[in-house]
């Protein structure tokens, strides 16, 4: 055989190869993402989940204090404004208003005794104990994928891969961080 | 208590003496064997050792039935303890991670409540069947895969499909298991975790868990895997022991029942450090 054919097997041989493993990297990246925004959906359901719970909640104590409905009422409000569609930013603006309102609860809660008695509000309570543990299951699971993620696009040679399908680093959801300090509750 | 373990005690010196004796003979009738001496002795030998381990054997039965059983319900809460009963192959594989055994033994079955946690366990020994074909033919031995301890607790928290939680065993199930990495690099070091859906994972391993699932692993050494599933969570502890088995030449008195309590320490372990006995999860009936 002549050396010209020997480069040029070699050679298309090692394009072959580049673009296989071009086209798996690509999988995997795009596999990743899905997984993201999977995680992200989940982050969507808990939210709503916990929602519900707490809309469930304010309509029990409203006999009890008009303060939490009105602060309920303006986080509905809120969310009335924004697209269907949040962004990690607006989940967590959204997350943080709702802790205010729990807040809120669990101060009344303190105050009347005798709501811990009700059946109703007890069995919300172990409800909303429930959709918390899933929201901080969503949340970890969303922030582990988006770490995968965020490290394998800045990872030679897998950042050209990224950069030439365009894909970008995922922001971490990080309202837990925030939670414990002061929310702000104004509109 | 005295008056109980003296007479047992007698009974296991007796047993001793026999197994010493026999002991001896073999070991004596060996040598006189390969010398081109006969082999009766050999035999004689044999017999006796086998006679005195049975004895052995029937005292342990006897420590377990009179003395245990009592001690252990002192402990447990509705304890149930039977030595000759175990739990059956169908519960030991509803771990889905245990593999099929060829045969299998288990005893010393301990079931009971503890901080209103319920739980059942038994010692196990699991067998492969191994076939070798040489020239000289085909040779089939049974060799131990697992030997431990295998529980099963009612776990606090509703959730969907299935967790495994593995130092080294396998899923082995039909599910659709995918394994799942979780934040802590030290935990994923120490335990493959797999799951049906990774949510639950993360659901029912959250970071205090995974600190506990650690701690357990540090102060039980041996081949630790959980199984989380249909709101129980099962344990299996590859140790190489069988937990309340009476020693030769070792006497019968209370520190050989503390050392016995230190075997129970794992449940408690199981119960305060994974808070199976905190119930705030489930919906109230």
């Amino acid at each position: 055989m002549e050396p010209i054919w020997i480069v040029l097997i070699v050679v298309g041989a090692l394009a072959l190869i580049i673009l296989l493993w071009y086209i798996a990297t690509m999988n995997g990246l795009r596999q990743l993402e899905v997984k993201v925004n999977e995680a992200e959906s989940g982050i969507d359901v808990a939210l709503t989940k916990r929602f519900d719970v707490l809309s469930k909640m304010v309509d029990t104590v409203k006999g009890y204090t008009k303060h939490e409905q009105e602060t309920f009422i303006n986080v509905v409000k809120w969310r009335n404004n924004l697209p269907e569609e949040l962004t990690i930013e607006q989940k967590e603006e959204f997350m943080q208003k709702m802790d205010a309102v729990q807040s809120g609860i669990n101060v009344v809660v303190e105050q009347y005794p005798e709501l811990k008695a009700e059946k109703v509000f007890s069995n919300l309570q172990h409800s909303i104990s429930d959709v918390e543990e899933h929201l901080q299951a969503s949340r970890r699971l969303y922030n582990a994928n988006v770490s995968r993620l965020n490290s394998r696009i800045v990872t030679f040679p897998i950042s050209i891969v990224a950069s030439k399908i365009g894909m970008q680093k995922k922001e971490f959801f990080e309202a837990e961080v925030k939670k414990r300090a002061d929310v702000d509750i104004s509109f | 208590m005295d008056t109980v373990l003296e007479p047992l005690n007698k009974k296991k010196k007796v047993s001793e003496i026999i197994m010493a004796l026999g002991g001896v003979t073999l070991v004596g009738g060996v040598l006189l064997f390969i010398s081109g001496n006969t082999f009766i002795v050999m035999i004689i030998g044999a017999i006796v050792l086998f006679i005195g381990l049975g004895y052995f054997n029937h005292v342990g039965t006897l420590f377990k039935s009179k003395v245990l059983k009592k001690h252990l319900e002192e402990k447990i809460e509705n304890c149930v303890y039977n030595p000759k009963k175990g739990l059956n192959k169908h519960e030991i594989m509803n771990t889905e991670f245990l593999k099929r055994p060829d045969r299998i033994k288990s005893e010393d079955y301990l079931s009971g409540e503890l901080d209103g946690v319920k739980f059942v366990s038994s010692d196990v020994v699991l067998k492969e069947r191994r076939v070798t074909h040489t020239s000289k033919g085909t040779r089939t031995r049974y060799v131990t895969y697992f030997h431990g301890r295998v529980f099963r607790f009612d776990f606090n928290k509703d959730f969907k499909g299935s967790v495994q939680v593995l130092e080294s065993y396998r899923p082995k199930s039909r599910r659709n298991f995918e394994k799942v990495s979780l934040e802590s690099v030290d935990f994923n070091d120490t335990y493959k975790t797999y799951a049906t859906d990774d949510h639950t994972a993360f659901y029912i391993l959250t970071p205090h868990f995974m600190e506990s699932l650690m701690a357990l692993e540090k102060k039980h050494p041996g081949n630790l895997g959980f199984s989380f599933l249909d709101s129980h969570l099962h344990v299996a502890i590859h140790n190489r022991r069988s937990s309340f088995s009476i020693r030769p030449f070792t006497k019968l008195d209370k520190d050989l029942l503390t050392r016995f309590d230190e075997d129970l320490n794992i449940i408690y372990d199981i119960v305060d450090d994974l808070k199976l006995n905190k119930d705030i999860f489930k919906e109230e009936e």
